[in-house]
């Protein structure tokens, strides 16, 4: 039904892991990278329908991740997933489409990531 | 008049005037030494008074108002003698010696002068040289014997007391060899002699204030660091050495009254609290009564005390009560082995030095209220420090276990035969233990920073303990490199507490060393510590960081962005552990890259005769050090 692709940027793997499987079994198609240089990487095999983007990474940041994304041209929308108490703040900072604050259940993700990937007309 | 006579009316006067000044300072306050003073300058007056009366009634110089001024001056000398035994003490046989002696001279010059004028001239200068001058260099012994304000007056009487016999014996030799004229010189030496009596024995207020200066100078100098030092018994053991330092006594004592009981609790020689009810000893009294006390002979004031009194070689004791407006704090007492020279002083340095007590006390209690409260406000921004980590450091793992149980559910919900997901299960159980883990270090955390962490600290071979922590790590597969020394190190340990600091360490060198290194921990010995190293050889840490990583809630700035299951509570607490043990830990860079953190305990190599091992005496008591810092 759905063929969205989503890219989970973040540097925690169980969260990688747990994100995919909620999106998996929600029928979305997922690619996972551990910091935004990874991110980055990934975005020349094929380009995602979504980024789920944590801010705080090493090597290269959610915001440094974000200004490449657009400097390229990209207009892939993002959606900030972070623990930190201003992740309404740094999704505007980074233009991003949506937020889920962690701790998120099963029901945010999947409502912010359909939102983002199906914008209601 | 000429300027001779004129200097010798001024000197004539001021004799006089001392005269009046001393006795009556003895009607208001009788002592031995005052009516002593009174003999001597009422001899002098006498002296005075007796040639201007026959210079004004045009008397002749008849023999026996000759006898009569040799009789007044011969007592001069004894009055002193008697002096010198008030301030110090004259050997017993001198004073009846004197008195008969005093009594002979003036008899002979009254009897014989007209006789033999020759004779009774010398007799009597070498009373005055011989008895007199002992006296004044007594005066000038006593004098470099006390100190502060007591010193200076001694110093004037015995400028004054040498003045006096050298003017005496010159006006003899003038009148003896009518060759030489010493008139000028007698009349002079009066005047100074006066002049410095006058200073000694009734200095105005505006010399004894200029003297008091340094001693209080000394005295708040020495205390008042006091008003903020920790430990309330060294604070009062210190109030009480400075003022007995002011005092140029052998002690003082601060009696502090206590809330709601009729006691006063003292500091004892061993430091520890003792308590008196409030009447007892020569303070309690001066407290009970809120007065000054002066115990001239406390062990006659306080008989059912003499022993105390005689055993802390208190003879004299003088007390006063140390009040704030109205609230009585306490009493301060002054103890000496002789007596007071100038009760009046040293009664306007007590009650100085009681009222300045009572301002160090008061202080101390504001200092200490300030610090009470700045530790509720401390305690008050640590628990939102707390709340906001964890917060944070909470969040992710919880975002895990959240997201994986809900998984499980929808799997179930959709399909209750499908096959579990072990990996999902297996992510749901590691974060659910890393939540644990998060907890209970920040309880741990601020257990340790309430103060509430007993330590439970018996002696311990610090080898078993990296023995043991080695162990552990064995069994997960992880083989860390020991050293160890061939003796037992022992120390004072919560051992537990202790395992968790090593334990700290070694799961930071494993995360932050470099891959397929392991963590290296050697234990050896320090001038009676012991030191425990664990080394690893990766990233280091930033040199102007290596004393902040071991605050709460820092993280390096070099790992902080990587993947980390701290709170940045991990060294802090380790820190915290290991100043509770008297020890202290830090990090050095590691030869060839890589950190080295050490602590170091006190420890020691016990002797091997006695097999009975026992903690030496200076080191703290259990868990005294943690209560101290909250």
């Amino acid at each position: 039904m759905r063929d969205v692709r989503v890219l989970i940027v973040d540097d925690e793997p169980d969260i990688r892991a747990t994100v995919s499987a909620m999106l998996e079994i929600e029928g979305y198609e997922v690619a996972e990278a551990a910091n935004g240089a990874d991110a980055l990487h990934a975005l020349e095999d094929r380009l995602p329908d979504v980024i789920l983007l944590d801010m705080r990474m090493p090597v290269l940041d959610g915001w440094g991740f974000a200004a490449e994304l657009r400097r390229r041209g990209h207009r892939t929308p993002i959606v900030v997933m972070t623990a930190a108490r201003d992740a309404a703040h740094w999704a505007a900072e980074i233009a991003a489409a949506a937020f889920v604050a962690k701790p998120f259940g099963f029901d945010d993700l999947i409502e912010a990531v359909e939102q983002v990937a199906h914008p209601p007309a | 008049m000429t300027a001779l006579e004129l200097i010798s009316l001024v000197t004539q006067l001021l004799f006089v005037g001392l005269f009046v000044a001393v006795l009556l300072a003895a009607l208001t306050r009788p002592s031995r030494a005052a009516w002593d003073t009174v003999l001597l300058f009422g001899s002098i007056a006498a002296v005075v008074a007796v040639t201007r009366f026959a210079a004004l009634l045009r008397l002749p110089d008849a023999p026996w108002l000759t006898g009569l001024v040799l009789l007044g001056l011969s007592v001069a000398p004894y009055a002193m003698i008697r002096l010198v035994d008030d301030f110090s003490r004259v050997p017993r046989w001198l004073l009846p010696v004197g008195a008969v002696a005093f009594l002979g001279v003036g008899i002979l010059g009254f009897a014989a002068f007209t006789t033999a004028p020759i004779l009774v001239e010398v007799v009597t200068i070498a009373w005055f040289l011989g008895v007199g001058g002992y006296s004044a260099y007594a005066f000038a012994q006593a004098a470099s014997n006390s100190r502060g304000i007591t010193r200076s007056r001694m110093t004037a009487v015995a400028i004054g007391a040498l003045v006096f016999i050298g003017t005496i014996v010159m006006a003899f030799v003038d009148a003896l060899a009518a060759a030489v004229s010493l008139e000028a010189l007698t009349q002079l030496g009066a005047l100074v002699a006066v002049i410095a009596f006058f200073i000694g024995f009734a200095p105005p207020a505006w010399i004894r204030r200029a003297w008091r200066e340094p001693d209080l100078r000394r005295f708040l100098e020495r205390s008042i660091h006091l008003a903020t030092l920790g430990d309330e018994r060294r604070a009062l053991v210190e109030i009480q050495q400075a003022a007995a330092v002011a005092f140029g006594a052998s002690g003082a004592s601060i009696g502090l009254a206590v809330e709601g009981r009729p006691v006063l609790r003292y500091v004892n020689a061993a430091g520890d609290w003792v308590e008196y009810p409030d009447d007892a000893f020569i303070a309690g009294q001066a407290f009970r009564e809120q007065r000054r006390i002066v115990a001239m002979d406390a062990g006659q004031v306080d008989p059912d005390h003499a022993d105390v009194y005689r055993s802390s070689s208190a003879t004299t004791v003088i007390a006063a009560p140390v009040t704030s407006e109205e609230r009585r704090i306490g009493v301060l007492s002054i103890y000496a082995d002789r007596a007071p020279i100038f009760v009046e002083d040293d009664l306007w340095l007590l009650e100085l030095l009681a009222d300045h007590t009572a301002v160090l006390l008061e202080s101390r209690k504001i200092a200490t209220a300030e610090s009470r409260l700045r530790a509720r406000e401390d305690s008050a921004r640590l628990k939102e420090e707390f709340l906001s980590a964890a917060a944070h450091d909470l969040r992710t793992p919880l975002t895990v276990v959240l997201g994986q149980a809900e998984l499980l559910e929808r799997r179930l919900e959709r399909n209750p035969t499908a096959p579990v997901d072990p990996a999902g299960v297996m992510r749901l159980a590691r974060e659910a233990r890393r939540l644990r883990d998060l907890v209970s270090e920040l309880l741990d955390a601020q257990r340790l920073e309430e103060g509430a962490a007993v330590m439970d600290r018996n002696p311990a071979d610090l080898r078993s303990i990296v023995e043991s922590v080695r162990h552990r790590y064995h069994d997960q597969g992880i083989d860390l490199k020991t050293t160890l020394p061939g003796e037992p190190l022992v120390g004072s340990i919560d051992v537990p507490r202790f395992e968790q600091v090593l334990d700290n360490l070694v799961e930071n060198a494993l995360k932050y060393g470099s891959d397929g290194v392991l963590p290296e921990v050697h234990l050896d010995q320090h001038d009676g510590e012991a030191r425990l190293s664990v080394v690893d050889r990766g990233m280091g840490v930033p040199e102007d960081e290596v004393d902040r990583i071991f605050d709460r809630f820092y993280r390096a700035t070099n790992v902080q962005s990587i993947t980390d299951t701290g709170i940045g509570l991990g060294l802090y607490i380790c820190r915290r552990i290991v100043e509770a043990h008297g020890g202290r830990i830090w990090v050095e860079p590691t030869p060839g890259g890589g950190s080295t953190f050490v602590v170091s305990i006190p420890a020691e190599v016990p002797v091997p005769e006695t097999d009975q091992w026992s903690a030496p005496a200076a080191w703290p008591v259990a868990g005294s050090e943690a209560a101290a810092d909250a």
